[in-house]
């Protein structure tokens, strides 16, 4: 129990369960996890795998059906006050009410988590400045783009300096350029000791943000570890094709010579190359053999979408 | 205290920066006052009627209406928080869940008495005047704080169970039900059938009551007491309402 107690994140065996008899889905089913202290763990899976759930009850904000779990050392339900004043939470919808500004949204947040009166103003002011939001703070957020919307959320999530931040879907639907600007947010939060569970559903967030990452489908955690070993367990790359449709079915045989099929986007073949890059010159050659034109081709070195798609047998929505 | 005061101001503040959700809710009152005194003028010359004036008799039901829709306003908020996420924010605080009630509570009762102050100058104007010692007019102000508070258990218990807008369905048709079936229009003893019978035991005929003490001739401090005790009464139960509703968003 000694590394447990000491863990900043920990569910055992946890379980969440909606409707019931022949209704009943199982959105987590089973999760064990454990972040340690310092550490940026990713809970990377698509959309409905069971990610938000997971954090929703890590957060306190929903009960589990079955298991346990703490955080920053507190049972979730027995202590959930000392979990709530230990945690930082930005939410997957950035929910924030659009008629207050920035500091007005602040300053609540801080009389919430009880930071003195005289102090509210100037934190406000820190947190504005640190996601530079300072020449936005007295306008109404419902006035902020959504980059700007996602940098508050930041903000408030910091408002208490916590040690443990969730982080759900911090960047979707973000453009590429905010992203990055969180994404450099997070590792200075990160480098300045905070431990961070961030879920996403994109590879590119996990693989650049993660110290390790947990990869979650239909509730259940399929892979778990640093995300450079997943990836090597993978083993063999990728290679990619795209044919005409007619030749389809011939190229599919062809490329079950050189490998196991991988799951790929429509339109498009996967072959994992089991002797590796080197047999790229003679899939070529087999495919031309076969009068198949290949219209495509690219060679992917394996990636956490392989990973996905290895333990899952689909890949990532999106994701080709 | 601070994180309900703080609920609380940001509820009222959004009043100004969303006025057509609180106006509404504000001028509905105003036009009964207005409407039912003047088209049922003729009501006070039915024999034994309690008062020479009309606006008397509806003054005190317009206040508790409007009252009542003040509380329901922060259940109709409640509604927005829950869909948007909002709430989401506040349940997370470290904030006792007692505080997380009180601000809506405190926000209620800022707007009712807007309301009640608003309805009540306006009975004045149309020629309202207090039985008495005038010291009725306070317990005009008593009933309608007191259906603040039960209406704002009853919105945001509704809006806690089911977190959209079949909530504020709910909560105004049973507003409307509960109101209309006291003796708000006429006295009870000229009613009929059902319609007496439910009047005479619906508990908001004693909270009208209450209000009305100090503008018709009839009700006593019997009627006070009681009237009183089912405010407290069912304040306590539409608390207890709200706070197994707060707590059922966990599961």
């Amino acid at each position: 129990m000694s590394s447990t107690t000491q863990s900043p994140i920990v569910a055992r065996d946890l379980v969440r369960t909606f409707g019931s008899g022949d209704d009943e889905v199982r959105a987590v089913d089973g999760v064990n996890l454990e972040v340690a202290a310092g550490e940026v763990f990713g809970f990377l899976g698509p959309n409905g795998a069971g990610k938000s759930t997971t954090v929703r009850i890590l957060t306190t904000l929903l009960k589990a059906s079955g298991g346990s779990a703490s955080v920053a050392g507190f049972d979730i339900t027995t202590e959930a006050d000392a979990v709530r004043r230990s945690i930082g939470v930005a939410l997957q919808d950035a929910a924030i009410d659009p008629l207050m500004t920035g500091t007005e949204l602040l300053r609540l947040q801080a009389v919430l988590y009880g930071i003195p009166r005289q102090s509210q103003s100037e934190r406000a002011g820190e947190l504005l400045e640190r996601v530079g939001l300072s020449a936005a703070g007295d306008r109404r957020v419902g006035t902020y783009s959504g980059g700007m919307r996602r940098r508050l959320d930041l903000a408030l999530a910091l408002i208490h300096e916590p040690t443990v931040l969730f982080l759900d879907e911090p960047t979707t639907g973000l453009d590429p350029m905010s992203r990055m600007s969180l994404w450099e947010e997070i590792r200075r939060l990160n480098n300045d000791g905070t431990t961070v569970l961030l879920t996403t559903q994109y590879l590119e967030e996990a693989d650049q943000l993660a110290d390790r990452v947990a990869i979650i489908d239909n509730g259940k955690i399929v892979r778990e570890g640093r995300p450079e070993a997943l990836k090597t367990d993978v083993g063999a790359p990728t290679l990619l094709i795209s044919v005409s449709d007619d030749h389809t079915a011939a190229a599919r045989e062809v490329l079950a010579e050189f490998g196991d099929a991988r799951p790929t986007a429509e339109g498009t073949l996967g072959v994992g190359l089991t002797q590796g890059a080197g047999d790229v010159s003679n899939v070529v050659r087999a495919l031309d053999a076969k009068g198949i034109a290949v219209d495509h081709l690219e060679l992917r070195a394996p990636s956490l979408d392989d990973v996905f798609a290895e333990a899952t047998g689909h890949r990532l929505e999106g994701a080709s | 205290m601070s994180a309900a005061l703080g609920i609380a101001t940001r509820s009222l503040r959004n009043i100004r920066r969303l006025p057509s959700a609180f106006i509404p809710a504000l001028l509905m009152p105003v036009f009964q006052v207005v409407s039912f005194s003047g088209t049922y003028s003729g009501v006070t010359q039915m024999p034994g009627f309690p008062t020479d004036r009309s606006v008397n008799w509806y003054l005190p039901m317009a206040v508790t209406m409007g009252a009542s829709f003040a509380g329901l306003g922060t259940g109709f908020s409640m509604i927005r928080d829950l869909q948007t996420g909002f709430y989401d924010r506040l349940r997370m605080a470290p904030t006792s869940r007692r505080q997380l009630l009180l601000g809506p509570y405190i926000a209620a009762w800022v707007r009712a008495c807007i309301a009640v102050v608003l309805v009540t100058l306006v009975g004045f104007a149309l020629g309202a005047r207090p039985v008495g010692n005038g010291l009725g007019t306070f317990s005009l102000f008593i009933a309608g704080l007191g259906m603040a508070t039960i209406g704002t258990g009853w919105g945001l218990g509704l809006a806690y169970r089911f977190r959209d807008m079949r909530a504020a369905a709910i909560m105004q048709l049973t507003l409307f039900l509960g109101l209309f079936l006291t003796d708000a229009q006429t006295p009870i003893e000229v009613m009929d059938g059902w319609l007496e019978f439910v009047a005479r035991w619906n508990p908001l005929t004693r909270v009208l009551h209450v209000a009305r003490i100090g503008f018709v001739d009839g009700i006593g401090g019997a009627d006070l007491l009681i009237g009183i005790v089912v405010i407290v009464l069912a304040s306590v139960g539409a608390w207890a309402f709200a706070f197994t509703g707060l707590g059922r968003l966990d599961d």
